[in-house]
This record gives structure tokens, C-alpha cells and sequence, in this order.
């Protein structure tokens, strides 16, 4: 369980979420939404123990985080990320194996599940971004972490992986994990939320059930353009077409 | 059994070569000796008390370089750096030859100067540890090219033969370390040990801060651990023999291509690699126009380059 009471956040000079209440149960996927620089990364990092200059509390399986050494965090708490870089030539497993922590059972699946089998001994240098991206998803899936923190996941991914990714998400909430995710298309937002996070970029944050949040009413000041559609189909109506 | 998994094997498969390339080094010379059957008391005495400190010292200081340089290439999270990249060669070469110039005639007290002066260069480095990587090294690189001033206004101020003497120790010396052989074959150790214990960490140091913090390590601590620890190191090998570039930055990457990435192994070989490569430039530089001799640091940029290169060109195809 995560619980967020009345957290405010900080980076440098900026607030970027000025008070922001969530309570999170198990096995169930919350997406926060926001425009560019709203903080959405910020809170991910903070929540994962990287990021200290907040106010508030916040509670994970009913301890405050400030209390968790980074040492004991590690069970609790899976965070994806920027993709990392990638000079000193590590390979796929050895990468997957600095997050797996010794416990090779779930390397294995993650492999398969992410289609990385043919991949796992090559540089992470020599792979696709989306390649890169799929490690990365896999390095939280060796985890067992009841908490996943995941800073958009289907970046870089075709539209298989995609689809790929989100289901994986929809399947371990199942297995009662709580995931917390950035994302940016609507479209998946809208196929695997069941809480929202909107952040508003002027510190505002409001925290409703998907099918509250998801409407036009709701998004369109935030984000400053026009939707069209409904439900699963609500996307920006991308009028690029000059007007002269 | 695969020598990359094993690190005992790895380790005692290149002890193996560095005693078997010591023992061949330490034949050549002026004359050639037979290690096994010195020919007179003299010979011996030129085997025992000559040449084999020295090769010691040789192989000491090159795996020390090799290591500082592995490390500061992961804390800095850049390929490029090198032992002296954050200035300590600079404020060690300040010491030694401030000594040169107060104390023409002595030896140790270069030396002392030396490692004073690496002292208080790493001293400044350390108030920058809280900063990120990319301005720590930017802090050193500055640090670095103020030192190297007060170093050319010193050497504009010192006597003829004190440039000569300044110069030779600044492309590195192994004739005329103080150091005991041992103290330098313990701190060899003492660091590999150091390494080696931190090896995890720091291939998840590999993966950046974030993911690092984000598998349990604990960042700020480890990375003020390392500066302290490759500075320190730099600053021993440096007290022993002068700048000798090029081992810091070469040999780690040559043991990565070699050995794959994690560190027990890029520590374990970087140790022994470094110093069987500065054994090899050493005897060259007291061979190859003897009974003169050439600067080591050359020989070190002349042997290495070529194979790195090689390497680097075999395996970008």
C-alpha cells in the first residue's frame, strides 16, 4: 500500500506539485498525466527514494519513506527509468542480473516475455532504443518488488511491444502489485488506469478514478488543446493542417 | 572451467604470467643474467638488490595506476579519465619539483614533496565530491590546468640541471623510488582488496546514479569512498615514480575488451595488466639505449597505443 498525504515537491527553486493526496491499494495501476516539466518524473524518483526535497508524508506498506535506508528499499520498490548509459559495454544479462540480485527464476521469463533471448548477449550500446527500452522493462520484472515505478514504459517501443507492455502491467496488478506510471498517450492511459494523477504544471494536482479523469472536460485545460472521441478513444485531434 | 567466471582462476592464471614475465625481465639488462644461475656474487647482488626492486616497484605501481584509473573512469562515468584527471599528478608534480628546487640534492625529499603535494591537490578535489560527475571532472580539469601553471612558473625559476631532473620526473622515474619494495607490494594488495569488495557496487554504479540508488547502493557514500580511495592510490604510485601516463587510461579499457565489464574481473586483471605492462616499458626503458636510459612514460604510450588501437579497431567490425 502506498499512502500520500498532503506531499508537496520541490526541484530546485521550482515547486512543482504543490499538495497532492493519493491512496494507492494493491493491484491496481495509477497513470499520472501532466504536461512537459509538470513534475511527473520527479514524483516517480521521489517515490522511488531518489529524490529527497519534498514535504508531507509519504507511506509505503504503512512506513514513513524517510525511514527506509536505500538498502531496504530494494524490496519494496522497482523504479524504470532513463535508459543507462551505455559505454562500459554491458551486456543484457549482466545488466539484468545487477537488478535480478542473484535470483536468476525470473530472468529467464522476463526474457522470453520482453523477446530478448537472441539479445542477451550483446552490448546494451549496440541495441535500438527500443530494444534498450524493453531491458529496462524487464530489469523491473526480475524484481519482485509489490510496488513498480515505471517513467513511460512504451517509449521507444513499436506498437506490438506496446501492447505488449501494457498488458504486462494490467497482468501484474492482477497479481496484486500496485504500479505507478507516467505515460503520455490517452490511448493507453485510458486501457490501463484505474486511478489518475493529473498534474497541471502550476503545482496543481487533482487525483480521481480513471473514468472521472479520462474526459475532455477534465484534460483539455491542462493540456491546451482540443480532444475529440470518448472512453478508450479519446485522442488530440491533431489539426496540423495550415491554415493558409 | 570458463576463466571469466572463475575470478580465483583468473587471478592465479595471471600470477602466473606476471611471475613468469618478471622472471624473463629480470635477465635482461646491460648484460644478460640467468636468474637461475648467476655466474658471480656480483651478478647476484645486480639481480637481487638491481633489478628485482625495481621490476617490484615497476609492477606495484603500474596495477596501482591501473586500478585508480578503472575507478575514476566509473565514478566520473567516463571512458576518458584517467589517474591525473582531477589534478593530483599536477599538485604532486608542484610538490616534487618544489623540492627539486629547495632541496637540489636529495631524493627522498622529492618524493616527500610529491606525495604532499598529491595530499593537498587531493584535498581540494574532496571539497568538490558532492558534485555530479560531469562537474567534478570539469572542476578537475580546471584544478589540473591550474596546477600545470604554478608547474611551468616553478620550472622557469629553477637552475639548468633542475630541468632536466624536473622533466625526467615528470614522465616518470622507477630508478629512484623511496618507497620499501614491500610498502608498495602491500598497498598493491590492499587496493585490489578494496576494489574488489566495492566490485557489485560499482557495476551498478555502471547503470548510472538513479538505477544504482534505485538497486540499493548507497551513492554519495560510495562515490566520496572512491574518490578518497583512487585518489589516494594515485597519489602512492605517483610518490613512488613520478607521472607515468597512459597505464590509467589504457589498461582498464584493454581489460574491459579482454574480460567483458564487471568489475572483479576489470579490477582483477587491471592489477595485474597494468603492472606486467609497466614492467615491460620499464625494462625497455633501461635497455634499449642502455647505459642510458629513456623516460618510462614514453615506452608505456609506445607499447600501449598500438595494441589498443589494435584491439579497439579487431572488435569494432
Amino acid at each position: 500500500m502506498i499512502h500520500i498525504d498532503n506531499l508537496s515537491l520541490q526541484r530546485g527553486d521550482k515547486q512543482l506539485i504543490a499538495s497532492l493526496s493519493l491512496h494507492a491499494k494493491f493491484g491496481g495501476v495509477v497513470v499520472v498525466l501532466g504536461p512537459n516539466g509538470a513534475g511527473k518524473s520527479t514524483l516517480l524518483l521521489t517515490l522511488a527514494g531518489l529524490h529527497h526535497d519534498y514535504t508531507g508524508k509519504v507511506l509505503v506498506q504503512g512506513k514513513a519513506l524517510a525511514d527506509f535506508s536505500q538498502q531496504s528499499l530494494v524490496e519494496h520498490i522497482a523504479w524504470q527509468g532513463e535508459l543507462p548509459p551505455t559505454e562500459f559495454g554491458l551486456t543484457v544479462e549482466q545488466r539484468l542480473n545487477l537488478a535480478a540480485h542473484g535470483v536468476t527464476a525470473r530472468l529467464e521469463h522476463a526474457l522470453t516475455y520482453l523477446e530478448l533471448e537472441l539479445l542477451k548477449h550483446r552490448a546494451l550500446g549496440e541495441l535500438s532504443s527500443g530494444e534498450q527500452q524493453r531491458v529496462e522493462i524487464a530489469a523491473v520484472m526480475v524484481r519482485d518488488c509489490p510496488v513498480w515505478l515505471m517513467d513511460e514504459p512504451a517509449a521507444h517501443l513499436d506498437m506490438r511491444h506496446q501492447v505488449d507492455c501494457l498488458k504486462l502491467m494490467k497482468q501484474q496488478t492482477k497479481n496484486g502489485r500496485i504500479i505507478i506510471t507516467v505515460l503520455h498517450d490517452l490511448q493507453h492511459a485510458a486501457a490501463v488506469a484505474d486511478m489518475v494523477i493529473l498534474l497541471d504544471g502550476n503545482g496543481g494536482a487533482e487525483v480521481g478514478l480513471a473514468e472521472e479523469m479520462l474526459v475532455a472536460e477534465k484534460l483539455e485545460p491542462v493540456f491546451k488543446i482540443k480532444l475529440k472521441g470518448k472512453g478508450r478513444n479519446l485522442m488530440p485531434q491533431y489539426a496540423v493542417e495550415l491554415s493558409e | 572451467m570458463n576463466i571469466k567466471q572463475n575470478p580465483w582462476l583468473l587471478f592465479t592464471s595471471l600470477l602466473a604470467v606476471s611471475v613468469v614475465v618478471a622472471w624473463v625481465l629480470l635477465g635482461l639488462g646491460e648484460h644478460w643474467i640467468n636468474p637461475f644461475s648467476p655466474s658471480s656474487d656480483m651478478e647476484s647482488r645486480i639481480l637481487w638488490e638491481l633489478r628485482s626492486p625495481r621490476l617490484l616497484t615497476a609492477f606495484a605501481v603500474g596495477g596501482m595506476l591501473a586500478l585508480a584509473g578503472a575507478w575514476f573512469q566509473v565514478l566520473l562515468g567516463n571512458p576518458l579519465a584517467e589517474p591525473y584527471v582531477l589534478g593530483v599528478a599536477g599538485s604532486a608534480a608542484v610538490g616534487a619539483v618544489s623540492s627539486m628546487a629547495l632541496m637540489p640534492d636529495s631524493t627522498w625529499a622529492v618524493s616527500l614533496g610529491a606525495f604532499i603535494g598529491a595530499w593537498v591537490g587531493i584535498a581540494v578535489v574532496l571539497s568538490f565530491s558532492h558534485l555530479g560527475s560531469a562537474r567534478l571532472l570539469l572542476a578537475g580539469v580546471v584544478l589540473a590546468a591550474f596546477w600545470a601553471a604554478i608547474l611551468m612558473l616553478l620550472i622557469a625559476l629553477l637552475p639548468e640541471r633542475g630541468v632536466v631532473r624536473a622533466y625526467a620526473w615528470m614522465m616518470g622515474d622507477l630508478s629512484n623510488s623511496v618507497l620499501p619494495v614491500w610498502s608498495l607490494i602491500l598497498a598493491w594488495i590492499t587496493a585490489l582488496g578494496c576494489g574488489l569488495v566495492l566490485s557489485l557496487s560499482l557495476d551498478k554504479l555502471l547503470l548510472g546514479e538513479k538505477h544504482a540508488a534505485s538497486l540499493g547502493v548507497d551513492v554519495t557514500r560510495l562515490r566520496k569512498f572512491l574518490l578518497l580511495l583512487a585518489s589516494a592510490v594515485t597519489a602512492i604510485a605517483v610518490t613512488a615514480a613520478g607521472t607515468i601516463g597512459f597505464v590509467g587510461l589504457v589498461v582498464p579499457h584493454l581489460m574491459r575488451l579482454l574480460f567483458g565489464s564487471l568489475h572483479q574481473r576489470v579490477l582483477i586483471a587491471s592489477a595485474f595488466g597494468g603492472g606486467v605492462l609497466l614492467m615491460l616499458a620499464d625494462t625497455a626503458a633501461r635497455t634499449v639505449i642502455s647505459p642510458a636510459e629513456l623516460p618510462v612514460g614514453v615506452l608505456t604510450a609506445v607499447i600501449g597505443v598500438p595494441v589498443f588501437l589494435w584491439l579497439l579497431l579487431r572488435r569494432g567490425t
